[in-house]
């Protein structure tokens, strides 16, 4: 299959096409206020007092996202608390993202008449950007440009019998047609480790599976305290999940069958095509952005819900440029927030539909979803702010 | 009355996961391929929650998926509730790793 989407420079594809205002604060917030078909990176990471890894992993966010697929062009402004850093220096992101072929406009309160005068400035630019970006017309493509950042939550037992297998049916089908997937949540995948390390491409891959579970394993010992107090939470075991293990070995029917290319940090962006495991944290606000910044140009979010009653809207989880989709396979979870819902696969449960058949129907939602179709929680104005996933001390 | 559904996922697994809300005394029905193993519940086992196929002494592995996902934390009967209470979860146990060092 083929879907509609907006042709990048460097080849990539959108399903989206947007301007982007980066990074946080005042003059970016503004100037998305007041321009429609404008997006910003609402977040308290901005790098001041951060390692210099962690800074790092914050450029990493703010260029993918630059050079996320969904972006037509950019504009960065150079006064953030953390831009003085090397690596977070406006002219060194803009050259990053430049490299993909985007316009990329620098608003310098220092030269542009202070911060009234950037904002202005972005203002007019911005103004002059989307109605640039508006021009652009869809073109119908090949499913290879698909590249889709998955993460499961609130699981229960229905996330492993009929949820994310469906999420596997359809990672297996981009896979095929010579698309991108991601998985990842480390902690998640405590106990079914040597299950996906089999699946890796080569042992180096392998290895880097097991390593990275080994290392989040190591500093959950190290707490001294029963994991079951943290994760599975609260809401898994309300839902019917008893370890961490029954989590994790549910959580990785979502990668599929498809051998596993490679292994990512946090934003990092996959190199070439196929299936990769992200080496993140499961927290919501944490991962869609991420997987963005990484070049996902959908993001799909599978719900159990069975431990959350009284959810009757399901507003979307920050992934700034990345359409985000909910899955479901809870009838009680559907039943609850109908209309947040893009895809319920609970009919393989009631007998209904196989796997397969609700496997091709989410496809074709995802072709649709990338052609321009909007999400349920695109039809809500609301987006929490991104938590960057930083692992160091701060000072 | 019709049985209940539980569903295994793997053919080794010594637990069901109910996909309806079974009662206390309940015949429940599991399909496997070309059969279905029948056994009555022991108590109820909400939507979701899993029941043992066999009995566990205390220690005996639990196994979902065709894999482990714990081990039985005291003797469980066939057709009782599978959960945090009966069923002891073996890794990232930082309480078990410092009751080791101690």
């Amino acid at each position: 299959m083929s879907f509609h989407g907006y042709v990048r420079p460097d080849g990539s594809v959108g399903t989206r096409n947007y301007v982007l205002v980066m990074p946080q604060g005042i003059i970016a917030k503004t100037i998305c206020d007041f321009v429609p078909g404008t997006k910003t990176l609402i977040t308290t990471d901005h790098g001041s007092g951060r390692t210099q890894r962690d800074r790092e992993t914050i450029a990493r966010v703010l260029i993918g996202l630059g050079r996320n697929p969904n972006v037509a062009s950019v504009i960065l402004h150079a006064a953030s608390p953390g831009v003085g850093y090397p690596e977070l220096r406006a002219e060194r992101l803009a050259d990053e993202i430049r490299a993909g072929g985007k316009r990329v406009e620098i608003l310098d309160p220092a030269q542009d008449g202070g911060t009234y005068g950037a904002i202005v400035k972005g203002m007019q630019l911005a103004r002059r950007m989307v109605y640039e970006a508006s021009k652009l017309r869809r073109e119908e493509v090949s499913d290879a440009h698909l590249c889709l950042g998955v993460k499961c939550g609130y699981s229960d037992t229905t996330s492993g019998i009929a949820g994310n297998p469906a999420v596997g049916y359809l990672f297996d089908k981009i896979v095929a047609a010579g698309g991108t997937a991601m998985f990842g949540e480390t902690t998640e995948v405590i106990g079914a480790e040597q299950t996906l390390a089999r699946r890796a491409v080569n042992p180096a891959v392998a290895q880097a599976i097991l390593d990275a579970v080994a290392l989040r394993e190591e500093l959950a010992k190290a707490t001294g305290l029963d994991i079951r107090t943290v994760n599975p939470v609260p809401s898994n075991i309300k839902g019917g999940l008893s370890s961490l293990e029954e989590k994790s070995l549910g959580a990785i029917h979502k990668a599929g069958t498809a051998p596993i290319r490679g292994v990512l940090k946090y934003a990092e962006r996959p190199v070439g095509k196929g299936l990769y495991f992200t080496d993140n944290w499961m927290g919501s606000l944490s991962i869609f952005a991420g997987y963005a910044a990484a070049g996902a140009n959908l993001v799909l979010f599978q719900l159990g819900g069975g431990g959350v009653a009284g959810r009757t809207l399901l507003e979307s989880c920050p992934s700034v440029v990345a359409p985000f989709l909910w899955a479901t396979a809870n009838p009680k979870t559907y039943a609850a927030a109908t209309d947040s819902v893009d895809f319920y696969s609970g009919t393989v449960i009631e007998g209904t539909e196989t796997p397969e058949e609700a496997g091709e129907r989410f496809y074709r939602i995802v072709i649709d979803v990338a052609s321009g179709t909007f999400t349920r929680s695109e039809t809500v104005n609301y987006a929490d702010p991104v938590e960057i996933y930083l692992q160091e001390p701060r000072f | 009355m019709p049985a209940k559904r539980a569903l295994v996922m793997h053919p080794s697994d010594n637990v069901a996961t109910a996909v309806e809300e079974i009662r206390a005394g309940d015949e429940v029905a599991i399909p496997l391929q070309g059969a279905s193993l029948t056994l009555t519940s022991v108590e109820a086992i909400p939507f979701g929650f899993k029941i043992a196929l066999q009995e566990f002494a205390a220690g005996a592995t639990i196994v979902k998926y065709g894999e482990t996902i714990g081990l039985a934390g005291q003797p469980i009967v066939k057709g009782a509730l599978v959960h945090v209470h009966n069923l002891e979860g073996t890794r990232a146990r930082g309480d078990l790793t410092r009751r080791v060092e101690r």
